[in-house]
């Protein structure tokens, strides 16, 4: 193995100390032991191996032998070895789990595994989140695959289009199990996105500011916002075929005031955005190893993350450039196609800074930068072909041929999984102590490249020749046979390097080379704690001068002389709670030490309530909805239950005396606030994909609301508009009697504004049922009841949250000092009510005013 | 010669998206030549014996790399494409010249339902086209979303149950081109493909003449006792026969049924044996078409055979 400067692996890297306090860290922040501490777990480095494990596991089971039986079926034409239905499911699978249950997981998981070392903190912010996200996500999953064992299997296409996913054309179950299994995995990326957020923009080193953080965590960052941004839609979308397929509305039925177009946006407003989401924290990856193995810093950091940022934006612009043959007219067709190409010019940036970092440095060919050169080649031909389908006229042609399924697997092949095997021959030693076999490692390589080459490019050649995708068998006579044994000769080149990856990970796991700290002599943080880490991972934390700490630093906890006593005083005190630092978003600077949540069986419990939820919807046991229900809401207060501080105001006033730094013994003010942010923003867009639906619906209609239904009576509506509004009010009276230690004042201001808002909601809720249309007979009615009950849920949501507050008002629990949890709710209260208002102005004083 | 190819056009349309796909084709192979080389230049360039450990060099400028190869590269080719894009976009018509004749294409799962409403004609899975005259096709879709697409004669476009898309198309040359569906519809989106003839104006206009013309007679005892067996058994609660039924109108027109080249819309060639097979049980040819098996005897399918091979 190769070694950094000729004389150590180690070399010229600077390493973590470690104080006596070590050990005690370590036993305080471990997960408990045996299968109660592993259902309980809620450690990054649990949590962010179970999700790779389960991803890489899921594709084992279904993307790759999917992808091996189809090719066998397409090696010749007129083959007979599988049926028209079982290749529908194949296919469906494969795209279906390649696209919900791998990729994403596997990024999410490197994630949180990567970044409280990566960024040089303990813990991620919410560990039970993170928990929470890992059990929704497995569950989802068995859900989704349990559909196999019921003869089920879902069989439309990985986008599942309407009519052919609704009801009529797919009466039995196995859509459900699509739409409710994925849904479940759904809410734990969502879970995992806000995780992710919080952990990069405010749980950093001391030091670390926003310019110096590492490009992986840029990526992440950016990752996450696009997943709150772009899965929400598509719960929504799910949310309305469940609701076709289960309760008869009619949201995608042309003949009833529907749209199947209006699947087609909510599905790629998400699909799209899903490319980049999976192509960003590989481009992150990339970024990580190019500089360590040309030993050379990134050139264009700046422009790497302006790149990043800007595909961010654009990805959400570009959704209908799947919908070009679906009439749209001819001016959104043309804005669609350049804002396609346009991305050309962020991905340009990125592969030449990454190129221009090699040019200066001086590669090192170890298989995780063979992976990259790979990428490179790869992923700039899907590029290529990427502007090629951007227009609309070849797109024509293109669209829905095999030259599509060659380019996005080269995109997703190229640009994303090699990436992944980048980033684990590259990281694997820091996580077990042990190397990856280089021998195997370039063998590995090889085979893939070679495969994917051979497997990939003949398609689009084929595609061209008229060859439409999702067919099981096709005519002798059309002379695409000879292509399309190629392919599968190149799957089979493939499927022996999954093969040799598969025992290079075993052999090395048990008997591996070891592997030191920093065996590649890299330039960030992670590298410096031994290898595999402790579980808290740092004792003292570092203090980040730089950008590339290791390559920069001769020690790392030196620095500013308050910075270090403060990273010192933090390695011995305290050691009863997991304490964890909140910096400065932009500056790095220390702003709060907060105590982590330590391990609950809470988080798995709420997934469970979550897996019955949408369980009980498949089994058409509709009071289970409601069981799920109350056990994900019992859940979560359990979870969220105060806990006696762990020590004393003195004690924690005495540490912000010492170093001037407040501490939160009894939750994070800073990180909790930032929760409640991020979940006001999850509703909202959430409330603002039902609003798109809504006007969507609207434009298709000439008629709205539809000949015999009459506009929806304002009276009791404004009553009821009005007493929400007021119980907004009543609730910041309260939280500023809080703050002036008016307990008295505290709860009847709570309990007034809980008065206002439940009998607004129940007015609404009275006046509405009167109503004399129903939800079933056109789309209207379904996308008014929707909306009715969408503002329901929200403000039940803050009824139960206020009711929760009142009882611990009551007990006397909030003073002046701690009241976080008040200000949260009283945030997410005003949020109810502007989308209350919101949605009181489109349903009812809408119709009015046109 | 039947045509099936993007690459082999036979029409205007057609022929604007190769040329394109041809500018496009040379300008990314230009593209990645470029880049590989690049790639490969810095990947085995010699380099200064200088400290090899962790570089001291390179400062976060924006070098000339970013700006000419992550900026200015990819903003030339993309305003060419663009460019290009938008002329191709203004060469094919998206809405029909008066002189069209207009088709009326309906997606069915799994076959195509052709109607020729000034004509009179209803046909399906085959369509006849005079060369040199833009036809529109109007699509629309009985049930689920399908996709027209005859790669030899332009671009694809969805055929919706929401509304009706209208693709504009011409034939140049007299000729056969392949078509099919690319939007999976279920079950049997493989076995949906369709049959565009392009022919001389004075041979498309003989082909609509006959295709007007009520079904035939049936000629002999056996073809006669067909066509009664037609309309008692189940055939006539789905198949029009212009000139004997005209009651259910669920599956294919099939007045001129002997005249198609293929059944099940590509799953079976025309020929007595197929069609033998397919009236015996169609699930054996193209499993879980809406068509039922039929519980016939021998004699009476030989029967419904000779009549049905008789209507040209």
């Amino acid at each position: 193995m190769t070694v950094a400067g000729g004389t150590g692996p180690d070399a010229g890297t600077p390493t973590v100390r470690e104080p006596e306090t070590n050990e005690a860290l370590d036993r305080l922040w471990a997960d408990p032991p045996g299968l109660w501490g592993r259902l309980t777990a809620v450690q990054n480095d649990a949590i962010g191996t179970r999700l790779m494990l389960t991803g890489f596991f899921f594709v084992l089971l279904g993307g790759s032998v999917d992808s091996l039986v189809m090719r066998l079926q397409l090696a010749v034409p007129e083959n007979t070895l599988v049926s028209a239905e079982l290749y529908n499911e194949l296919f469906t699978n494969h795209g279906s789990v390649t696209m919900f249950l791998v990729i994403l997981p596997i990024f999410e998981g490197f994630a949180i595994l990567l970044l409280p070392l990566l960024l040089g903190t303990r813990e991620m912010p919410f560990p039970r989140l993170g928990a929470f996200s890992y059990w929704t996500f497995l569950g989802g999953g068995l859900v989704y695959y349990s559909a196999t064992l019921f003869q089920l299997v879902p069989n439309a296409g990985w986008f599942a289009y309407v009519p052919l996913s609704g009801p009529e054309f797919s009466p039995d179950l196995a859509i459900d199990f699509w739409v409710l299994g994925l849904g479940v995995a759904e809410v734990g990326a969502i879970a995992a996105g806000l995780e992710i957020i919080i952990g990069v923009l405010k749980m950093r080193a001391p030091g670390m500011t926003l310019t110096r953080m590492p490009l992986f965590a840029w990526a992440m960052l950016i990752t996450a916002f696009m997943i709150l941004f772009a899965f929400t839609p598509l719960i929504i979308g799910s949310l309305l075929l469940e609701l076709d397929r289960g309760f008869g509305t009619q949201f995608f039925n042309p003949g009833q005031g529907g749209s199947s177009l209006l699947w087609q946006h909510l599905f790629w407003i998400f699909g799209h955005p899903e490319v980049y989401i999976q192509f960003l924290p590989a481009a992150g990856i990339v970024s990580m190893i190019v500089p360590v193995f040309t030993r050379h810093r990134t050139v264009g950091y700046t422009w790497l993350v302006a790149a990043m940022v800007a595909i961010g934006f654009l990805s959400f612009a570009l959704w209908a450039h799947h919908m070009f043959a679906t009439g749209l007219p001819p001016i959104v067709l043309s804005f669609f196609a350049a804002a396609s190409m346009v991305i050309a010019i962020p991905a340009g940036v990125q592969v030449f800074a990454w190129v221009a970092t090699i040019w200066h440095g001086r590669p090192r060919w170890d298989t995780p930068f063979l992976f990259v050169v790979g990428f490179l080649l790869v992923f700039v031909v899907g590029g290529i072909t990427g502007v090629m389908v951007a227009a609309v006229p070849f797109d024509l042609q293109a669209h829905d041929s095999y030259f599509v399924v060659g380019h996005l697997h080269y995109v997703l092949i190229g640009g994303v999984a090699f990436p992944i095997f980048a980033g684990v021959y590259y990281w694997f030693p820091k996580f077990t102590g042990k190397l990856l076999d280089e021998r195997l490692g370039k063998l590995n390589f090889w085979l893939l490249f070679v495969g994917v080459n051979v497997a990939f490019f003949p398609m689009h050649i084929v595609g061209l020749m008229g060859m439409p995708r999702r067919i099981y068998t096709y005519d002798d006579s059309l002379g695409w046979g000879m292509y399309n044994l190629i392919s599968t000769i190149g799957v089979l080149i493939i499927v022996p390097g999954i093969g040799v990856f598969i025992w290079n990970v075993v052999r090395s796991y048990r008997k591996g080379e070891p592997a030191g700290p920093n065996p590649w002599g890299a330039d960030t943080l992670e590298w410096a704690v031994p290898s595999p880490p402790a579980e808290h991972g740092w004792s003292v934390l570092p203090i980040v001068r730089s950008r590339h700490p290791l390559w920069d630093q001769d020690v790392l906890d030196r620095g500013d002389e308050r910075l270090e006593h403060f990273v010192h005083g933090l390695s011995t005190w305290p050691l009863r709670w997991r304490a964890a630092v909140i910096v400065g978003t932009a500056d790095g600077q220390p702003q709060e030490v907060f105590r982590v949540a330590g391990p609950a069986i809470w988080p798995m419990c709420a997934a469970a309530g979550v897996v019955l939820i949408f369980v009980s919807e498949l089994a058409k046991l509709r009071w289970g909805i409601a069981v799920g229900a109350l056990i994900v809401v019992a859940a979560a207060i359990r979870w969220n239950w105060p806990e006696e501080p762990p020590m004393t105001v003195e004690e924690e006033d005495e540490f912000e005396r010492e170093h001037g730094v407040p501490v939160n013994g009894a939750g994070s003010v800073v990180v909790a606030s930032w929760g409640m942010g991020l979940a006001i923003l999850f509703v909202s867009i959430a409330f603002g994909a039902l609003l798109l639906s809504y006007f969507y619906l609207r434009l298709e209609n000439p008629v709205w609301p539809p000949a015999g239904i009459a506009e929806p009576a304002l009276t009791w509506a404004s009553v009821a508009a009005g007493l929400v509004v007021a119980s907004g009010v009543a609730a910041q009276v309260s939280l500023r009697r809080v703050r002036d230690a008016d307990q008295r004042g505290f709860v009847t201001g709570l309990a007034s504004a809980i008065g206002l808002l439940g009998a607004g909601a129940a007015l609404q809720l009275w006046d509405v049922a009167a109503l004399d249309f129903g939800g079933t007979d056109h789309a209207y009615g379904s996308i008014f009841y929707t909306l009715t009950g969408f503002l329901a849920v929200v403000a039940t949501g803050t009824l139960i949250m206020g009711a929760m507050a009142l009882y611990w008002a009551v007990k006397g629990h909030y003073t002046v000092r701690r009241h976080a949890t008040v200000a949260n709710i009283v945030r997410f209260w005003v949020a109810a009510i502007l989308i209350w208002v919101t949605g009181f102005g489109v349903l009812h004083l809408g119709p009015h005013l046109t | 010669m039947l045509a099936a190819g993007a690459l082999e056009p036979r029409g205007p349309v057609a022929e604007t998206i190769a040329d394109l796909w041809w500018f496009m084709f040379a300008l990314g192979l230009a593209v990645f030549v470029v880049f590989a080389a690049l790639l490969g230049a810095s990947l085995i360039r010699r380099r200064h014996e200088e400290d090899p450990s962790t570089g001291e060099r390179a400062p976060d400028a924006p070098s000339r790399w970013l700006i000419w190869g992550g900026v200015v590269l990819p903003l030339v080719v993309v305003t060419a494409v663009f460019g290009a894009t938008v002329v191709a976009m203004r060469d094919t018509p998206t809405t029909a010249p008066s002189e069209a004749l207009v088709v009326e294409v309906v997606g069915h799962q799994w076959w195509w339902e052709v109607r020729y409403p000034e004509e009179g004609v209803t046909t399906a899975n085959v369509v006849h086209v005079p060369v040199g005259r833009p036809v529109a096709f109007r699509l629309s879709s009985a049930d689920v979303i399908h996709s027209f697409w005859v790669p030899s004669l332009g671009g694809k476009m969805d055929a919706l149950p929401d509304g009706t898309n209208t693709l504009v198309l011409q034939a140049d040359e007299a000729g056969e081109h392949r078509g099919a569906c690319a939007e999976f519809c279920g079950l049997q989106h493989a076995r949906m493909d369709l049959l565009v003839v392009a022919e001389p104006a004075e041979g498309f206009a003989a082909w609509v003449a006959g295709q007007r013309e009520l079904a035939a007679e049936a000629t002999g005892a056996l073809a006669e006792r067909g066509r009664e067996l037609f309309g008692d058994a189940r055939c006539a609660s789905c198949h029009v026969i212009r000139g004997l039924t005209e009651v259910g109108v669920e599956g294919p027109d099939l007045t001129h049924l002997a005249s198609r080249p293929t059944i099940g819309a590509g799953a079976a060639g025309n020929t007595a044996m197929e069609l033998a097979e397919w009236i015996a049980d169609p699930h054996t040819v193209k499993e879980g078409v809406k068509m039922p098996a039929t519980d016939l005897d021998e004699e009476d399918r030989a029967a419904l055979l000779a009549y049905l091979e008789g209507l040209e």
